[in-house]
C-alpha cells in the first residue's frame, strides 16, 4: 500500500503515452465485450430458461420438417401439462422489408399461459383472442415503429403461399432478457389460409410445439414419453427442455464462435505486445531511476513487482473503462434496435464484463513481465553508468 | 569495528572489468582503510578507478580478488539479496545529478528509503521533516525537483541519504553539477554532517576545492594509490 502512490504517479509520468495504452486497451476490451456477449446471450438467457419447465417439441429431422397440429390436442392431455401451443415460424415480408422482426403462429389462448414471464393487459388479451386476424406484439417492437393498438400490421407470405392482414390487438412486455420484438398471431388464421389456397398441404401443421409442465421433475420423462408415442409414426419427433433448443442455436455458430475467438486471442496478443513496448520504453527512460532505487535498497522483487504493478495499473484502467464502460453503454443504449432484428435484445453481463477486466489484468502482467525482469536483473552500475 | 579500528578495510583488492574478450584492469593491489568519522576524498585523472573503489565501498559492486570490509562485514560474501539489504541499512548516496525521482515532492523521495523499513507513517513523517530540516529545506515539502534549484535539489538528495541514518555517506560528484555558492553550501552541509553526526564520507571529486574540505585525500591513477594526504591544517583553514 505504501508505494500505491509512486506506483501511481510512474502511470502518470507520460500522459500521452499512457492514454493511448489505456484507450488502445479499453477500446479492444470494449470490442470484446461486445462479441463475447454476442456469443455468451444465447447461453446465458438458455440456463435461464430451466425455471420455467418448458419444452419444445419439433420434428426428428429439425427445422425443415413439420409437427402435425393434431398433437397439440394430444400432448395437451398428459398429466402434468400446464398448457400447449404450436409455434410456427412465418418468416414473412413487411412492405419492402425482408425479415423485419419475428413473427410466429400461436395459440392466443395458451401461448401467455406457456410464456407466463411476458405480461398483456387482460382486455388485449381478451382482444387478441376473439380477433382470428389479430395479433399481439412486444413493447420494443411497438416503441421502435410507433405502432399502437388497432395499427394495420399487413405481411406478405414468403414461405407460405398466403399473406397475413393483421390488425395489433395486444402489445406484451417480459423481462430485459426476453425477446419484445416479435409478433404473434393466430395459428388458425394461417392455417384456415392455406387450406383456402392452393398449397393446402402446407396446412394442418406446426413449426414447433412448445408445452409447459407443472412440474420440473417431470420433463425429462415427459420428453420420453413423447418421442416414444410418436417414433413410428411418419412424423417422429424430438423433443427437449427449452434450454437445450436454445443451445443448439448456438451450437450452430460453434464454428464462427472459433473463429472469432482466434480473433479475439490475436488482438489480445498483439496488445500485449503494444502495452510491453510501451512499458519497455517507460523503463528504458527511467534506467538510471531504476538503478537509484536498487542502490539505496530496493530489491529485485520489489522493482518486479513495482513495475508489474504499474502496468497492471494501466492496463486494468483500460479494461475497466472498456469492459464496464461497455455494459453501462448496453444498459442505457438498446444496441439491439439497430442489429435489424438479428438481436432481440442485446446486453453484457456482469460476469463477462468481470472477465474483461481480468483479461485486461492479465495483458498488464503479460506486458509488464519482460520489461520487469530486465529492469530487476540489470545491475545497479550498469543502470548508473550513465551518471557516474 | 575490525579489530585494527579501521571502518573500512580493502585488502590486495583488484578489480577488473570485461569487455567482450578483453580484461579492463580498473584497481591493481589496493590497501586502504578508513577510519570511523573520517571524510574522505578521492581524487585522480579520469579512468583511474576511484568511482570503482566507490562502488565498491559501497556495496555496488564486488571485487574481482581481495577483501572489502565495511563496518565489520564482508562485502564479497554477501549475497545479492543481503548486500541490498546491507547497503539500505548502512549506505546512503549522493550523487553528481542529484538523481531525484522526478514524480515525487521532495517529501516523497526523501521518504523512499524510510518505505523499506517497518517505520510507521507517522515516523516516517518524523524522520523525513529531520532530515529536511537538517539541510535546510523546511517548507519545501511539497516542491516537485522541477520546482527546486540545482543546489537544492541536491539538499534533497542528501536529505534522502541521511534518512535512514546511514554509517557511511558515498558522493560521487556531489558538486560537479553546481555553481561555485551552491557547491559551497553543500560542502559546507556534508562537513557539518561528518562532524556533527560523525558520518563517514567517502567523496570522489575532481574540485581540489571540494577536496580540501575532506581530512583526508587520496590521489589515485591508473588503479593505484598515488598519494595520501591527511589535511587537518586545511580543513582549519577554510572552515
Amino acid at each position: 500500500m505504501k508505494y500505491l502512490h509512486y506506483i501511481y504517479r510512474n502511470a502518470r509520468r507520460n500522459p500521452v503515452r499512457s492514454v493511448l495504452t489505456i484507450a488502445s486497451t479499453a477500446v479492444t476490451l470494449f470490442l470484446m465485450m461486445i462479441l463475447v456477449s454476442f456469443f455468451n446471450i444465447n447461453s446465458e438467457v438458455a440456463e435461464g430458461f430451466e425455471k420455467y419447465n418448458r419444452l419444445i417439441i419439433m420434428n426428428s429431422e429439425g427445422f425443415a420438417g413439420m409437427v402435425p397440429i393434431s398433437r397439440v390436442r394430444e400432448i395437451a392431455a398428459k398429466p402434468g401439462i400446464v398448457a400447449v401451443t404450436p409455434f410456427s415460424w412465418y418468416g414473412g415480408k413487411y412492405g419492402e422489408e425482408e425479415m423485419p422482426f419475428a413473427q410466429f403462429g400461436v395459440d392466443p389462448t395458451t401461448i401467455f399461459s406457456i410464456y407466463d414471464e411476458l405480461t398483456v393487459p387482460p382486455d388485449q388479451l381478451k382482444a387478441f383472442i376473439n380477433d382470428k386476424a389479430g395479433c399481439v406484439i412486444g413493447r420494443k417492437l411497438a416503441e421502435d415503429r410507433g405502432w399502437k393498438i388497432g395499427d394495420p400490421l399487413p405481411l406478405k407470405g414468403q414461405i407460405y403461399s398466403f399473406d397475413l392482414n393483421l390488425t395489433i390487438r395486444a402489445i406484451y412486455d417480459g423481462p430485459p432478457d426476453r425477446d419484445l420484438r416479435m409478433c404473434m398471431f393466430n395459428w388458425e388464421y394461417l392455417d384456415e389460409g392455406l387450406k383456402k389456397g392452393v398449397s393446402s398441404a402446407e396446412s394442418g401443421n406446426a413449426g414447433i410445439i412448445v408445452l409447459k409442465a407443472a412440474d420440473g421433475d417431470r420433463l425429462v420423462s415427459l420428453s420420453r414419453e413423447i418421442d416414444d408415442e410418436y417414433r413410428n409414426t411418419d412424423k417422429p419427433t424430438r423433443t427437449q427442455t427449452e434450454e437445450a433448443f436454445t443451445k443448439m442455436f448456438g451450437e450452430m455458430m460453434r464454428d464462427l464462435q472459433w473463429l472469432i475467438t482466434a480473433i479475439g486471442m490475436a488482438v489480445v496478443f498483439s496488445l500485449v505486445v503494444v502495452a510491453g513496448n510501451a512499458m519497455a520504453m517507460a523503463l528504458r527512460e527511467r534506467t538510471t531511476e531504476v538503478a537509484i532505487l536498487k542502490a539505496i535498497g530496493f530489491n529485485r522483487s520489489l522493482i518486479l513487482n513495482l513495475v508489474l504493478a504499474e502496468a497492471v495499473l494501466v492496463a486494468g484502467l483500460g479494461g475497466l473503462i472498456g469492459s464496464f464502460g461497455c455494459k453501462f453503454l448496453c444498459d442505457v443504449v438498446d444496441i439491439s434496435k439497430y442489429s435489424a432484428g438479428t438481436l432481440p435484445f442485446f446486453y453484457v453481463s456482469w460476469r463477462t464484463a468481470t472477465l474483461g477486466l481480468l483479461v485486461s489484468l492479465l495483458i498488464g502482467l503479460l506486458s509488464g513481465s519482460i520489461p520487469a525482469m530486465a529492469a530487476a536483473r540489470r545491475s545497479v552500475i550498469q543502470g548508473l553508468r550513465k551518471v557516474v | 569495528m575490525d579489530e585494527a579500528g579501521f571502518s573500512i578495510q580493502l585488502k590486495n583488492v583488484n578489480k577488473e572489468y570485461r569487455r567482450d574478450e578483453f580484461r579492463v584492469p580498473v584497481l591493481s593491489n589496493l590497501d586502504l582503510q578508513v577510519a570511523e568519522g573520517e571524510f574522505l576524498a578521492l581524487m585522480g585523472p579520469s579512468g583511474s578507478g576511484k568511482t570503482t573503489l566507490l562502488n565498491l565501498i559501497a556495496g555496488l559492486d564486488r571485487a574481482t580478488e581481495g577483501e572489502v570490509i565495511v563496518h565489520d562485514e564482508e562485502l564479497g560474501s554477501l549475497s545479492e539479496s543481503r548486500i541490498t539489504r546491507w547497503r539500505a541499512d548502512n549506505v546512503g548516496f549522493i550523487f553528481q545529478l542529484y538523481n531525484l525521482i522526478p514524480v515525487l515532492t521532495a517529501f516523497e523521495n526523501v521518504e523512499l528509503p524510510l518505505l523499506l523499513t517497518k517505520l510507521s507513517k507517522r515516523r516516517r513523517r518524523e524522520n523525513v521533516k529531520t532530515a529536511l530540516r537538517v539541510v535546510g529545506l523546511e517548507g519545501r515539502e511539497d516542491h516537485y525537483p522541477r520546482q527546486l534549484s540545482g543546489g537544492q535539489e541536491q539538499r534533497v538528495a542528501i536529505a534522502r541519504a541521511i534518512v535512514t541514518d546511514p554509517y557511511l555517506l558515498v558522493a560521487d560528484e556531489p558538486t560537479g553539477d553546481l555553481d561555485r555558492a551552491s557547491a559551497e553550501e553543500i560542502l559546507d552541509l556534508l562537513q557539518q554532517l561528518n562532524r556533527e553526526f560523525q558520518k563517514t564520507i567517502v567523496m570522489v571529486t575532481h574540485d581540489p576545492l571540494a577536496a580540501q574540505r575532506a581530512s583526508r585525500v587520496l590521489h589515485l591513477d591508473k588503479g593505484k594509490l598515488v598519494s595520501d594526504l591527511t589535511q587537518s591544517a586545511q580543513i582549519g583553514a577554510t572552515s
